[in-house]
């Protein structure tokens, strides 16, 4: 069977591959086909009928949205009867649509009033009595439901994508509404995908409802600053009032292809406000020359890390940065048996998947970009997705189809365990067959509580699997065992079919781990400077800052996301103060421009020498991705050997987890104004009674040499012994592992 | 018609008796003593006496008499009202932000307790303004349009009006005294004519 399909549209002879739509075939064409519900993202809605087209031997007509090609069929897409059909459906669209385009938030980008005007609509036929519709208002979206046309490409997304599976249509003939689905309200992660793809003004952000109109905004295309997918957006910004300062009003996203969380897509105000003072400046000069050691989070630029390297070499002073360290330690164990330094997988690869493993992380919070490549993996490939983690996550129920539940503490063993069943008939080398001979399977199991049953049911479920990803999550980074996990996960990689792909936890932890030479963090007393993180002199785009510096929306440079990919973004809002470039100009370093150290990036590390003008940033309409470029892949020497494995630890009594609410991520997300802040730690049933707390109390948490208070709230949603624990509020040292063994104490007001 | 496309412009022209200039310096003296004692000074004021004993002055006493002006005029603007509802006409289209080509219009708009798009903050810059009705003309609402205010005299280059210092008084509006603006984007005459119903088959 041959795998191409060859027949002709309008007279153009077109190639189609096996399982492609007459649309999409055409559309690679470029032939145009108008549609009104069809979304490339997702499977065709085929509720607006406009793609009509007529095939040559067929009574009536095919929709071309959901009809795949046959060999040597003759398609006609315009004729005098499609042009009356879709008129016609142009024009039932249009009744009692209320015209109000003059304050209606599209402001022209409106699919309804293109094809109005496009088709010719000047004069109305059909009537129907309007009925009385209730403008809704879903906390964050706004919903209006005279103006929705029902092309229900919200609820696809949401479905196919999101996987909220939160919204529904309501059927009911010309009373057909969107509603929240099971619930009175609506309930789910707030990603405001439907808002993206809404083709008319129905879904809107009830933040930006009724405050620009789309011409007024300019828009700077950029990359997403809270975590390690590093979706495309673009920045709308308008100048606000008389004075015209700029702000930015919308983030937008291409949701023909890409997709975005709520928190690209509502937390977008953290930029930082500061004016020049030379003073502040002095005193930061004289910080860093004197300075032991700078220590800096991963929320940076590829550039700034590059400068914060030259500041190490000029001073001899030492840089911590113990995320990206961490990062850095498990890919170097991992290269040390792969031979290559970057891991094989990307989103894409998750998408394309059919067989999945995530392990070692609360994906669905962590990195929102890797839990919709899920969606849409099980979705339109019916991927078989193995979720393993200690604790149970909700949003993840729609989309895996196995949960392990392994004891905290005890990944090695659970890494041992799958490599052991994955590898089981890889070709390996005497030394690593023995390794796993050796293993202590039934203690393994004991001590991880997975069963042999549970492995077994899941290489049963894999067997047909073409397409294999394992995503490692950042549980693993802190992990006391940290490079033999790596070392298993690079064997899994090496001998199966399996691509990996290893989960940064922050938005430039990858980049920072390629271009700094690290130094553990010694926890110095004094002479330490702080660049976006704590210090005895801070410089920060945050609160409480010695000397401020722009946020990530406010500079242009790169980023290196969980794809192994360079990503460039720009600045959307101007910073009137200093940059990391002036202090690095006055402490000697030759340098004009911050991008111009894009170009130097460490080849060895994988970069190219590309300027960062060089560098694209769009997707073209085919979805082709022309974002930055990809890491080149670097030949690592091949030394490591994998270490026995070690008694795996116990976590007893109340455990804490560091995990972040839906659409909270760090520092920045929290001084945004529409993210809901939910600081209280989140714990089952289960946990309030071995905790001896109740829900809504007030709770001292202790942990390592650290005491917080929080409310405790209780989800019901949780299972076992371990709580949820929000760091966005709180920095919590990364260097430590996840899962803390802690002491809670009820605050008693007295 | 003839004689107007006669561009022969010699015709009943006259050259006038001008003596020479003197050229001595007696000469000039002599000039200036003629011209001195003829009592010329005189001849202009009796003018002015004459027609001021007439009474029949032509003269406008600007600023206390001011000339009407016409409807069409392109002054300051200002911001209509419905009739019926007495609610204000501005949606907040942002059209006239838009079409401003000495970009002097700034608006800012938010959503207000009904749901409804409502203006914020309005205000137009008089001194960059070129009053050159764009922004009349290109409201659908027929909201913003120019009145006979022209007296926009102002200390500094700088001269800003607001939403509120535009729109007509409530009390104009129950007597009655709206004026409505007859220049560009108004409405034509017989414009009812064109206006055809939403069909209706229920």
């Amino acid at each position: 069977m041959s795998k191409t399909i060859n027949f002709t549209i309008d007279g153009v002879s077109v190639e189609g591959a096996r399982g492609e739509t007459i649309l999409q075939v055409a559309r690679k064409n470029d032939i145009y086909i108008p549609t009104m519900c069809y979304i490339s993202k997702t499977t065709p809605c085929a509720s607006c009928r406009m793609c009509v087209v007529e095939a040559q031997g067929l009574d009536g007509f095919v929709l071309s949205c959901n009809t795949p090609p046959t060999e040597g069929l003759e398609i006609t897409t315009n004729s005098t009867e499609l042009e009356r059909e879709r008129t016609n459906i142009m024009k039932l669209y249009d009744v009692n649509h209320p015209l109000e385009c003059g304050v209606c938030d599209k402001s022209g980008e409106c699919d309804l009033q293109n094809k109005t005007l496009e088709f010719n609509v000047g004069q109305q036929n059909f009537a129907a009595k309007d009925i009385p519709r209730k403008i809704e208002n879903w906390g964050l979206i706004n919903y209006d439901p005279a103006l929705c046309i029902l092309c229900e490409k919200c609820v696809h997304v949401c479905n196919e994508v999101i996987g909220d599976d939160a919204i529904d249509v309501k059927f009911g003939g010309y009373s057909s509404t969107i509603i929240p689905k099971n619930n009175d309200k609506l309930d789910c992660t707030y990603c405001g995908e439907c808002i993206a793809v809404c083709p008319v003004g129905a879904l809107i952000s009830s933040d930006f409802q009724y405050t620009a109109n789309a011409w007024e905004l300019s828009r700077v295309p950029a990359t997403c600053a809270h975590c390690s997918a590093g979706c495309s957006l673009e920045y709308e910004v308008k100048g606000v009032g008389i004075s015209r300062d700029a702000s930015i009003y919308r983030v937008k996203n291409n949701f023909e292809y890409t997709n975005l969380c709520g928190a690209g897509r509502f937390g977008f105000d953290f930029d930082n406000k500061a004016e020049k003072n030379p003073a502040d400046f002095h005193k930061a000069v004289e910080a860093i020359s004197s300075a032991k050691a700078i220590r800096f989070s991963s929320m940076i630029t590829n550039e700034e890390a590059y400068m914060l390297g030259e500041l190490k070499s000029k001073f001899g002073l030492k840089l911590f940065n113990e995320d990206a360290r961490l990062y850095a330690e498990f890919m170097k164990a991992y290269s040390s048996v792969s031979g290559k330094k970057h891991h094989s997988g990307s989103q894409d690869a998750i998408r394309q998947a059919d067989a999945v493993i995530v392990i070692g992380g609360r994906i669905a919070t962590d990195n929102p970009g890797v839990r919709y490549a899920l969606t849409t993996a099980s979705r339109h490939n019916g991927a078989k997705i193995v979720y393993a983690h200690p604790i149970e996550d909700a949003l993840m129920k729609n989309t895996i189809t196995q949960f392990l539940k392994y004891e905290a503490a005890s990944e090695e063993g659970v890494m041992a365990l799958l490599a052991n069943a994955i590898l089981k008939d890889a070709d390996l080398s005497d030394e690593e067959r023995a390794f796993f001979n050796d293993l202590d399977l039934g203690y393994l199991c004991a001590e991880s509580n997975i069963g042999e049953e549970e492995i077994a049911l899941m290489m049963q479920s894999f067997t047909r699997a073409k397409n294999r990803v394992l995503v490692v999550g950042s549980d693993m980074m802190a992990h006391s065992r940290a490079k033999n996990i790596a070392k298993l996960c690079a064997m899994i990689e090496k001998y199966s079919e399996f691509s990996l792909v290893v989960v940064p936890s922050q938005v430039n932890t990858l980049g920072v781990s390629l271009i700094n030479e690290l130094d553990i963090d010694e926890e110095l007393a004094d002479n330490v400077v702080g660049y976006n993180a704590s210090g005895n002199f801070v410089i920060s785009s945050l609160e409480f800052a010695n000397l401020a510096i722009p946020s990530l929306n406010q500079q242009e440079g790169t980023f290196v996301n969980i794809d192994n990919k360079v990503l460039p973004t720009n600045v959307a809002l101007a910073f009137d103060g200093y940059t990391l470039l002036d202090i690095v100009q006055a402490c000697g370093v030759k340098r004009e421009n911050t991008i111009d150290c894009t170009k130097v990036l460490d080849t060895k590390a994988g970069f190219k020498a590309v300027a960062f003008d060089d560098l694209e940033n769009f997707l073209s309409a085919h979805g082709d991705d022309n974002r930055g470029y990809i890491l080149d892949e670097v030949a690592c020497e091949m030394n490591g050997t994998l270490d026995s494995i070690d008694d795996l630890a116990e976590f007893n009594g109340p455990v804490i987890y560091h995990s972040n609410p839906v659409l909270q991520f760090n520092a920045y997300t929290n001084t945004t104004s529409q993210l809901e802040r939910d600081t209280s730690l989140r714990g089952s049933a289960q946990f309030a009674s071995i905790a001896k707390i109740s829900d809504g109390e007030k709770i001292e948490i202790s942990f390592g040499s650290r005491t917080i208070v929080r409310e405790f709230k209780l989800d019901e949603e949780l299972k076992g012994t371990i709580a949820l624990n929000p760091t966005f509020d709180i920095a919590v040292d990364s260097s430590r592992y996840r899962f803390e063994k802690s002491k809670i104490m009820r605050v008693t007001n007295e | 018609m003839e004689a107007f496309n006669d561009r022969n412009v010699s015709n009943g022209y006259y050259k006038l008796d001008i003596e020479d200039y003197p050229t001595t310096a007696w000469g000039k003296f002599k000039r200036v003593v003629r011209r001195t004692f003829r009592g010329e000074l005189f001849v202009g004021l009796w003018v002015v006496m004459r027609e001021m004993i007439k009474f029949d002055v032509h003269t406008v006493q600007y600023p206390l008499e001011k000339m009407p002006i016409g409807p069409r005029y392109r002054a300051v603007h200002e911001m209509k009202r419905l009739w019926e509802s007495e609610a204000e006409r501005c949606i907040g289209c942002g059209l006239c932000e838009k079409i401003c080509i000495s970009n002097c219009i700034q608006m800012d708009t938010k959503i207000d307790e009904n749901s409804r798009k409502e203006v914020s903050e309005y205000t137009i810059n008089l001194g960059r303004c070129i009053f050159c009705g764009y922004c009349a003309e290109v409201c659908p609402e027929l909201a913003i349009t120019h009145g006979g205010e022209y007296e926009n005299g102002s200390e500094q280059r700088e001269h800003y009006i607001d939403y509120a210092g535009m729109l007509t008084p409530l009390e104009m509006m129950t007597q009655g005294k709206q004026q409505e603006f007859e220049g560009f984007g108004a409405i034509t005459p017989h414009e009812d004519a064109g206006v055809k119903k939403t069909p209706l088959s229920y």
